[in-house]
């Protein structure tokens, strides 16, 4: 989907995540349920196909390690919704008006929400993985 | 309408009582759930009556704006970071009491194989396998580790009173530590759907001396007594009892059904439903669908009379 209203450097291609697009909404859920999926991968390629007897102690390193990256770019993306949309975790006045620059101010603090929730999500898989340590 | 209500309310009430209570902890384990659940309920009143408070006192104090700033303040904290850390310290707390009551170590491995409708208990003991059924015995304050599976469907096995549950799941299999502190006779089911006679698949779980529990131990890993001739014995055999049942120490060991060698020894017929009697295991043998529905066991109506009065005698002789 491309930018709207921004105005594009010759040569430069628009780009995904900024002003006037919807894309930044499911870039922090996406990564959590990729960190999901790996996780699940890892875990299950070791118990199930590596032998590795009935201990996660090593791979489990793997999953947090997975984890930290990918709240790195849930961190990163947090900073784009407040710079690039404008967007603030508590809209003290409603956001009523029909405009490009209301639009994004409401994505932008709809992205904020998303990017505590999965990165709550991604820690919610990792201390799991950490605590019991067991296929 | 008060009538059902207090109706209701006993009944409700009467689950909190006896060998079932989980609130009154006989084990290790059952107490760092029951814990686990006081702290969660008091921290619940706690946030409930915070909250109905604020509500109220918003409702009624005079309306006047606050300071954005400190209204944003209040969200964040009291609406993201204090939740999150809450429930991750809860996470981590229910986690490490997982982690303890499957840990991999125990004084005694117990086998139980979850069938349809009973339980297959194994003990493993230096001197081999001792089989029995439908009953578990354990010694008082030893860490007992239970090694479960299941044979078709999946069950879940669970002593409200001493700790648990624990899924048994075919082709795998689930560890579970159980550690009594109170001597009794505490109740155990089946706590997963598996079927027809899912709520009348339960078990005793007898918490003993530990002297008391190896005696019991050693007379449970003896083959059974059975008379040269003992005519109940032959009926059994005539009626081919033994296809399914295993008596150790005679020619039946039939694997399917519930290990017969101590059978009178315990305390319940049918996997914890019935009081072992000679009246119902009579009905047992003659009625069994009667008894119980759906189980595998057919019935045996035609045993009537001297014959199934001989082979019930012999069966409560097996202690």
């Amino acid at each position: 989907m491309a930018p709207r209203n921004k105005t594009v450097p010759p040569g430069d291609a628009p780009r995904v995540i900024d002003q006037g697009s919807v894309w930044i909404l499911v870039a922090a859920p996406s990564i959590w349920a990729a960190h999901f999926l790996l996780s699940y991968w890892v875990a299950a390629i070791w118990c199930a196909k590596l032998g590795r007897g009935t201990t996660l102690m090593e791979p489990r390193w793997i999953i947090a390690g997975l984890g930290a990256l990918c709240i790195a770019a849930i961190i990163g993306l947090a900073v784009l919704a407040i710079r690039r949309y404008g967007g603030v975790f508590v809209i003290i006045e409603e956001i009523t008006e029909s405009s490009e620059r209301a639009r994004d101010r409401f994505v932008g603090h709809v992205a904020l929400l998303l990017c505590v929730l999965s990165a709550v999500a991604i820690l919610f898989t990792v201390i799991p993985g950490m605590v019991l340590g067991e296929c | 309408m008060r009538a059902l209500g207090a109706t209701a309310t006993l009944t409700l009430l009467a689950g909190c009582s006896g060998r079932h209570n989980w609130l009154a902890a006989a084990g290790e384990e059952a107490q760092s759930v029951e814990t686990l659940f006081w702290v969660v309920l008091a921290g619940a009143a706690v946030i409930w009556s915070l909250v109905i408070g604020a509500a109220t006192y918003a409702h009624r104090a005079e309306a006047k704006p606050h300071r954005e700033r400190e209204a944003r303040r209040f969200i964040i904290w009291g609406g993201v970071v204090l939740p999150v850390l809450v429930v991750c310290g809860l996470l981590v707390w229910g986690l490490l009491i997982l982690r303890h009551i499957t840990s991999d170590d125990g004084a005694l491995t117990v086998r139980v194989d979850g069938e349809r409708w009973w339980w297959r208990v194994i003990y493993d003991t230096p001197e081999g396998p001792v089989t029995t059924a439908n009953e578990i015995r354990l010694p008082l304050g030893e860490r007992t580790l239970f090694k479960l599976t299941a044979d078709d469907v999946i069950h879940s096995f669970w002593v409200p009173a001493l700790g648990g549950k624990m899924d048994m799941i075919p082709g795998r299999e689930t560890t579970l530590a159980l550690t009594p502190r109170k001597l009794g006779n505490w109740g155990g089911l089946c706590a997963e759907f598996c079927g027809g006679a899912h709520a009348l698949m339960r078990f005793d779980a007898v918490v003993m001396e530990p002297g008391a529990f190896v005696r019991w131990l050693e007379q449970e890993a003896r083959p059974a007594q059975v008379a040269e001739g003992d005519r109940g014995f032959a009926v059994f055999e005539e009626e081919g009892c033994g296809a399914c049942h295993a008596i150790r120490g005679t020619e039946a060991q039939g694997p399917v059904g519930p290990d017969l060698t101590h059978l009178a020894s315990r305390d319940k017929l049918g996997a914890g439903i019935y009081a072992m009697t000679p009246d119902n295991m009579a009905r047992w043998i003659t009625d069994t669908h009667e008894m119980k529905p759906d189980i595998d066991m057919p019935a045996y109506p035609g045993l009537q009379g001297e014959r199934l009065d001989a082979l019930v005698s012999f069966l409560m002789s097996l202690e």
